[in-house]
């Protein structure tokens, strides 16, 4: 379909360019260098172009026509076209334009100098070559403070954090609280900027307290008529990381298999990879190999299984059962815009070809927006975006059955070959039990990928309307509406005999709706003013409206009739299980800023809002927050050094309260009602929640300070930031927990108060710049941490051992009881578990980095990304399993050996008690200890001693280091010369050779760290592929 | 131009901005108000759901083979105050009763909470009572009640509860166990009064209790106390083939695949020819081709066997899985709260103890009945006649709690831990090796971890006022001394 709309994009674009007088020309700066990017444009018309990369460009005119060169940060200069066909144009410096512009709350375009707060941005340019299906994972280590963790599984969204807290995505100064990134497509992305922290996003109120992600759009530029086509290809040929097993023993249990009905029980080892070990040589046998029953034995007349040969065939498993999985993105855009009106549009889809057979993704939008200015003092922008993201099926995550590398890799022993599961229902039985080698505990992989569908489709509608009318010139009347609507329709069939946690399923089909709609309307005076060349003013002040509804409704059968037939028509129950909710809530504000300016050095900004929210109980539901900021230009004042180019320092303290209750979007969290209770057999029933609530809840507020400075050294050529911030979160609305005595878990009020830090640098910098050759270098780095400061009630800890002063991220575990000497405690030769959660690391990461380096020489252009993070822990389920069900390659010694033949001979290292006794307080310290001890002498049985401990007391009960370094992203670019496409009607052509994810060093065995949770992830993929960017 | 400009923008504006905040207030998902029937079926399918595998691990009817479980090797450790929410709606059923101005649902309330509060008296020893937020009281740190004033107060309640319902004449909705059957409810409630009392036997001797003297009184008053009658009274939760209400262990994988029987169990079934064996269990894998009725073909694993050998065993097919049906039937057996059978054995022991007088054996023999009825057994004679099983009187206390031990396989929860605990019998095997506790049956379980943040003082108050030796799984608490 993409392609016949290119073709009619290019018929169409090859319709300008009509006879016209030729002009050519460079542009250059003071210094003489070729300036590349300055636009043309023909005055009055929608004739316009750029230079390529050595200044050149070449533009039509007639005799007498005005050509306006512009670019950011130098002084736009005006040519009349006379006879001449050659144009050289120096441009000048704007020294007041120089300093960077970067787009704030609320979609003001400030610069960067002014500014009291922390906002680093990232070009969409940046962000169109080496493509992620979704957008914000192209961010990750491109921002000091934005922490994002990539899910290794298909359409799962990376966990994103700024400063330790879930920021706002915005989108064209529109708000989406429905935070679907996916909705965005990386080539309509003209820039993104990040606020940090609540100061920077004060003007968006509560949403904004954690800053924001402001995503804008491209909205059509000046210039002639281009067509631009950006499409990329990108392949998933291998893993970067995937558990390494060991492929010695097969399924079974203490050395023994045998198959028997596929239920697990008795001879078959329930589920365990335990079993005897493969390519045993047994001369006894017709094979030569050791032969027991298994699920593919043929039968004898007498329908006995007969033993066939226990061998690794399933060595290839992971390379035979996954497929190379792909991302193709095609991207046509259209853009025109002269001195009255711009336009662009945009049509995109990206199609991604999962890993896991009959899996994949597809996301199609069109985009279109622009601009008006009808007359002088009337402006008018818009943009529509329709967003549709679709797969009849793509996997499911989390431990479990229902998880692939689950059935194809941790509990399937090399005895089993996957190709031979193809076939995937028993025969007789097709469509009521799928054939496996274990029908009680897992699913065959291909029965799982072709019966067991997921499908998600969703319709996304988003965009804004702004108006801005100037009544003097000082004053003008703004406003700005935008939308967010969205239906979602999710599928989930279940066919017969699948096996889900503890449960076999009947057959199901659910068919869940789900709709939303948000709006936000801003209304505001805007009064701006340059009373000197020294003092000038800017203010607003808004009345600001929010609206959100959404509804989802969710229809289960229970049971099929017909296998395989998924309709709720097809119930087998005597009613459904449905279930329907609705949400409403509303936030009125009022809002407004004034930023100072003076003498071009120190300007101070000051906002103020006040919210009324429909997510508080009515009493305390209206409230006001205050911030103010600064910035001081120390070069403006003093006279630096010479190598000093620019020195600022800057500070803002903000209070943002917020009446949000938990991290859900429940609106009603603060009225005390009934839930649905058991229904039986037709009787409905009620029950009572688990939460009590304290009389007048009050918002949330988090204090936030801030300081940083930022230095720019040799002529701009290098470049440090640094940001150092404190938050009070106080007032937090909490669920305290009370003795469940009272019946119930907790109250919800206003209590705890914690602290977080961050240190956050920005460095960059440009080591060579030549006419030829150029490097860029830019590095990011940053901290955060997060304290406790007061418990609630006066408590000695919280429920997760938490002390007043402690990092929040302390992790506490179960763990086996050890002597003062640290030596583990065994009784009958088994660990003895600590009856108390202990103590054992931190979570959180002590630095994450990104460091990006782009080379150019010439047309060719190579950037690469390094990023990872240093320190913290993570929990890995996957290790942990590997050795509790048999797969670690750590499992294969002699001590499992002697297991399989019925001899306990596995001494663990540690101790025994011989006498005394241990006493605890309540909290778990210990108050009397009279133990003594004796070195550990009971031989266990290896496999027992295996299935029992997951040999967690030698893995740090495996929470592993999550240090990590990552190849994050490489691009290669060749920009074809300007005079290979003179004959052609091609003004731009670029060719890329793009990798993603293509190296990872880290110590975490079996697992890429990146997602920061492991719950059995897929393996991580590395893409490589092309992308060609073409414009007319 | 100017004019129309700024028409197109307030006409934008202010179509969007006509909500109240005050008309969002009120929450579309949920009532705050119900009617108290509704509250009733929920607590009733908590209250008579009873089937629980960690209880037959703990009791040794099965073996679990996948890991060394803490219930089946004697070494857990925390229990939950779950139970706790089941008292707040108890507790919501009364405020809403109060409401709807009905009283019928307070008087069942006063025996839900007794059976919920027995049943976490049990598990701990002292726990919060009279102090707690569900009963009305504004209290978050409750203070931890003796045993001896929660029974007095459970004892008084039941009592209360079967006379209350005995004059009162409005209609009980939403009732999933009884339809509605007051005589029931009344038969119910003075069945189970007759359990907690038993239960207290260690306790005859407390005067605010009278526990003997209330025993006497309810056999001596039939009208006004009626007990269970046969299987038809029972507390029973009925299973239903509709989600969320089939038998918990329906589909259940781990139970298929690594729980087997247990080898003293099955060995005293097989002593006893007791053909309640091939209702419970399933052949062994080895023994496939004998008959289904032959003793010869079940075997089961030993409870606290060191593990490795319980798996080889399992491994090597000599161990019985449990009978299909547990796993197979959406509906398979009821769910008791307290049984016919049970009051039958309740009734044999309170003769053996000379509390009332009659004949034992009648009553054990009627017990017998009543659980092989239950599983469909109907003919018992000869099971009876077996010298293995008639009771005697120098051996009444191990014959009844065996015979009882029997008749609750996997079913009335904790009940028959409980039941081993007081008495003693049947024997529950420790001396294989594996046990984790130094070889002994723990007699309770640790308090809840937060407990310790949440309510400090009043925890700290009830252990050291209970256990010398703090908070412990062998400490006896005050009903076992």
């Amino acid at each position: 379909m993409n392609f016949k709309i290119t073709l009619v994009l290019v018929l169409l674009a090859s319709c300008f360019g009509y006879g016209q007088q030729l002009i050519k020309g460079t542009v250059v700066d003071e210094n003489s260098i070729p300036l590349m990017g300055v636009s043309i444009v023909v005055a009055n018309s929608a004739n316009g172009t750029t230079t390529d990369f050595d200044g050149n460009y070449t533009i039509s005119a007639t005799n007498g026509e005005v050509l306006i060169f512009s670019s950011m940060g130098f002084k736009t200069e005006q040519v009349t076209v006379s006879d001449a066909t050659i144009v050289r144009v120096t441009l000048v410096e704007d020294a007041a334009a120089l300093e960077e512009v970067v787009i704030t709350a609320l979609g003001i375009k400030r610069e960067k100098k002014a500014l009291g707060y922390a906002v680093q941005e990232v070009k969409g340019t940046s962000l169109e070559k080496a493509k992620e299906p979704n957008l914000i994972n192209s961010l990750t280590g491109k921002v000091a403070g934005l922490n994002i963790k990539n899910s290794t599984d298909l359409f799962q969204s990376p966990e994103i954090s700024l400063r330790g807290a879930k920021p706002l995505v915005v989108i064209d100064g529109i708000p989406d609280r429905s935070a679907d990134i996916w909705k965005v497509n990386s080539d309509d992305v003209e820039s993104i900027s990040v606020l940090k922290g609540a100061t920077a996003s004060a003007l968006y109120g509560s949403v904004g307290r954690n800053g924001a992600i402001m995503i804008t759009t491209k909205k059509g530029e000046k210039g002639r008529l281009t067509v631009t086509i950006n499409s990329s290809v990108l392949f998933q040929p291998s893993f970067t990381k995937v558990p390494d097993v060991q492929t010695v023993y097969g399924n079974g249990n203490q050395g023994q298999y045998a198959y028997s009905n596929g239920l697990g029980s008795g001879s078959e080892g329930g589920g365990w990879i335990w079993g005897p070990k493969v390519d045993q040589l047994d001369p006894s046998t017709p094979s030569g190999f050791f032969e027991t029953t298994q699920y593919n034995s043929p039968t004898d007349a007498a329908g006995n299984l007969i033993p066939i040969p226990f061998t690794s065939r399933g060595k290839n498993n992971i390379k035979d059962f996954f497929q190379t999985g792909s991302i193709q993105t095609n991207n046509v855009s259209v853009n025109w815009g002269n001195d009255k009106a711009s336009y662009r549009m945009s049509v995109s889809n990206v199609y991604q070809k999962g890993i896991v057979p009959n899996t994949d993704l597809g996301n199609t939008s069109f985009t279109v927006g622009g601009t008006l200015n009808p007359s002088d003092n009337f402006k008018v922008s818009s943009s529509l975006t329709y967003n549709k993201q679709y797969t009849d099926n793509f996997p499911e995550v989390g431990y479990g059955p229902t998880n692939y590398l689950y059935n194809l890799l941790l509990w399937t022993g090399v005895d089993v070959d996957v190709k031979d599961l193809r076939n995937y229902w028993r025969e007789g039985q097709e469509g009521y039990q799928q054939r496996h080698f274990n029908v009680s505990y897992y699913n065959n992989p291909y029965f799982q990928a072709y019966e067991y569908e997921r499908g998600y489709d969703k319709d996304n509608v988003f965009g804004n309307v702004a108006f801005e009318f100037n009544i003097t010139p000082e004053l003008s009347i703004k406003s700005t509406s935008g939308i967010n609507v969205y239906s979602l329709n999710r599928t989930y069939k279940e066919p017969k005999s699948y096996i889900g946690y503890g449960n076999k399923s009947l057959g199901n089909f659910t068919n869940s709706d789900s709709r939303y709609f948000d709006i936000i309307s801003d209304l505001g005076l805007k009064y701006e003013k340059s009373f000197s060349d020294n003092f000038s003013l800017k203010s607003e002040v808004a009345y600001s409206n929010y609206f959100r509804k959404s509804t989802i409704a969710s229809t289960q059968t229970d049971g099929l009739n017909i296998p395989g037939f998924y309709n709720l028509a097809n119930n087998a129950g005597a009613s459904y299980i449905a279930t329907n909710r609705e949400e409403k809530d509303a936030i009125k504000s009022v809002y407004g800023f004034i930023d100072l300016s003076f003498y071009n050095a120190f300007y101070v900004s000051i906002t103020g809002r006040n919210d009324k929210v429909s997510t508080l109980p009515k009493e305390n539901n209206s409230f006001f927050y205050p911030s103010v900021s600064g910035s001081l230009v120390l070069s403006s004042l003093f006279t630096m050094p010479n190598a000093i180019s620019f020195a600022k320092l800057r500070g803002s303290w903000s209070r943002v309260s917020e009446g949000k209750i938990g991290e859900e979007t429940d609106p009603y969290a603060y009225i005390q009602a009934y839930d649905k209770g058991t229904t039986w057999n037709g009787n409905t029933s009620a029950a009572f929640g688990t939460s009590l609530l304290a009389p007048g809840l009050e918002p949330e507020t988090s204090d936030t300070w801030e300081v940083g400075a930022n230095i720019r050294w040799f002529n701009n050529r290098v470049g440090l930031d640094v940001a150092y911030f404190e938050a009070t979160d106080y007032n937090n609305l909490i669920y305290s927990p009370i003795s469940d005595a009272t019946g119930y878990e907790s109250i919800l009020l206003n209590g705890d108060e914690f602290k977080r830090k961050g240190l956050e640098f920005v460095l960059d910098a440009k080591p060579i710049e030549t006419a030829n050759f150029s490097w860029n270098i830019l590095f990011n780095l940053s901290k955060f941490r997060r304290f406790q400061e007061e418990i609630y009630g006066d408590r000695e800890q919280t429920e997760g051992f938490i002390k007043v002063g402690d990092r929040t991220d302390k992790i506490y575990a179960d763990v086996y009881q050890t002597n003062t000497e640290g030596e583990v405690i065994f009784e009958n030769g088994f660990p003895v578990n600590d009856p108390y959660q202990r103590y054992i690391g931190e979570d959180d990461p002590d630095w994450t980095y990104g460091i990006s380096n782009s080379l150019s020489y010439k047309n060719l252009n190579l950037s690469f990304l390094f990023d990872g993070r240093i320190g913290g822990l993570i929990y890995s389920t996957t290790n942990q399993k590997m050795w509790w069900g048999g797969k670690h390659k750590g499992t294969v010694n002699q001590f499992r050996d002697d297991a399989n033949s019925g001899v306990s001979s596995y001494v663990a290292p540690g101790v025994k008690v011989v006498g005394g006794a241990v006493s605890y307080d309540v909290n778990g310290a210990i108050t009397s200890d009279t133990r003594t001890y004796a070195p550990n002498d009971v031989a266990v049985n290896y496999i027992n001693f295996m299935q029992t401990t997951s040999n967690g007391h030698n893995t740090n009960y495996h929470y592993y280091k999550e240090s990590f370094v990552k190849l994050r992203e490489v691009t290669l670019t060749y920009n074809f010369p300007k005079k290979v496409l003179d004959n052609t009607p091609i003004h731009e052509f670029s060719l890329s050779l793009i990798g993603r994810n293509l190296w990872l060093n880290s110590k975490v065995p079996n697992i890429d760290p990146d997602s920061g949770v492991d719950a059995l992830q897929a393996p991580s993929t590395r893409n490589i592929g092309l992308n060609l960017n073409v414009k007319f | 131009m100017k004019n129309y400009s700024i028409y197109i923008l307030c006409a934008l504006f202010f179509t969007v901005s006509c909500t109240k905040i005050e008309d969002l207030q009120d929450d579309p998902n949920r009532a705050t108000s119900v009617s108290p029937d509704l509250l009733l079926t929920n607590i009733e399918t908590k209250a008579f759901n009873n089937v629980s595998l960690n209880s037959a691990l703990a009791s040794r009817y099965l073996t679990f083979t996948d890991g060394i479980n803490e219930n089946q090797y004697y070494n857990w450790q925390q229990a939950s105050f779950a139970n706790y929410d089941n008292i707040k709606q108890v507790h919501k059923m009364i405020e809403e009763s109060e409401k709807a101005e009905t009283e019928v649902y307070s008087i069942l309330a006063k025996f839900f909470n007794s059976y919920f509060i027995t049943e976490l008296t049990m598990v701990f020893g002292e726990v919060p009572y009279s102090e707690i937020l569900a009963t009305g009281e504004e209290n978050y740190t409750p203070v931890y009640d003796t045993q001896e004033a929660i029974f007095l107060k459970v004892l008084n309640d039941l009592n209360d509860a079967s006379n209350a319902l005995a004059t009162n004449e409005e209609l009980i909705l939403g009732d999933v166990i009884y339809d509605g059957d007051k005589t029931k409810w009344r038969k119910l409630i003075n069945t189970y009064y007759l359990r907690v009392l038993l239960m207290l036997s260690n306790k005859t001797d407390v005067a605010s209790l009278n526990v003997i003297g209330r025993f006497q009184e309810i056999l001596e008053n039939p009208t006004k106390y009626p007990l269970f009658d046969s299987n038809e009274d029972n507390g029973a939760l009925v299973y239903v083939n509709i989600q969320d209400n089939r038998y918990p262990l329906f589909n259940n994988n781990e139970l298929q695949t690594a729980y087997y029987l247990e080898e003293s169990f099955v060995d005293r079934l097989k002593d006893l020819e007791d053909p309640r064996l091939f209702v419970f269990a399933e052949k062994t894998p080895a023994a496939i081709a004998l008959a289904d009725d032959d003793f010869n073909a079940y075997d089961g694993l030993y409870g606290s066997a060191i593990f490795s050998d319980n798996a080889a065993k399992a491994v090597a097919g000599n161990a019985s899985r449990i009978a299909p049906r547990f796993y197979n039937d959406p509906i398979n057996e009821p769910s008791l709260l307290i049984g016919y059978s049970e009051l039958q054995f309740i009734l044999a022991e309170a003769v053996a103890r000379t509390w009332i007088s009659g004949d034992a054996a009648s009553y054990y023999n009627e017990g017998i009945k009543a659980s092989m009825n239950f599983y469909g057994i109907s003919e018992v004679s000869a099971y009876l006649a077996k010298s293995e099983v008639q009771l005697t009187s120098a051996i009444a206390m191990a014959r009844i709690a065996t015979q009882k031990h029997i008749a609750l396989f996997l079913n009335t929860g904790w009940q028959m831990f409980y039941e081993q605990r007081r008495t003693g019998y049947p024997e529950f095997n420790v001396d294989g090796g594996g046990t984790l506790n130094e070889g002994r049956i723990p007699k309770r379980w640790l308090y809840p971890a937060n407990e310790a943040t949440n309510n400090a003082a009043s925890l700290k108050a009830a252990i050291n006022r209970q256990f010398t030796s703090g908070d412990d799984i062998n400490s006896l608490m005050w009903l076992l001394k």
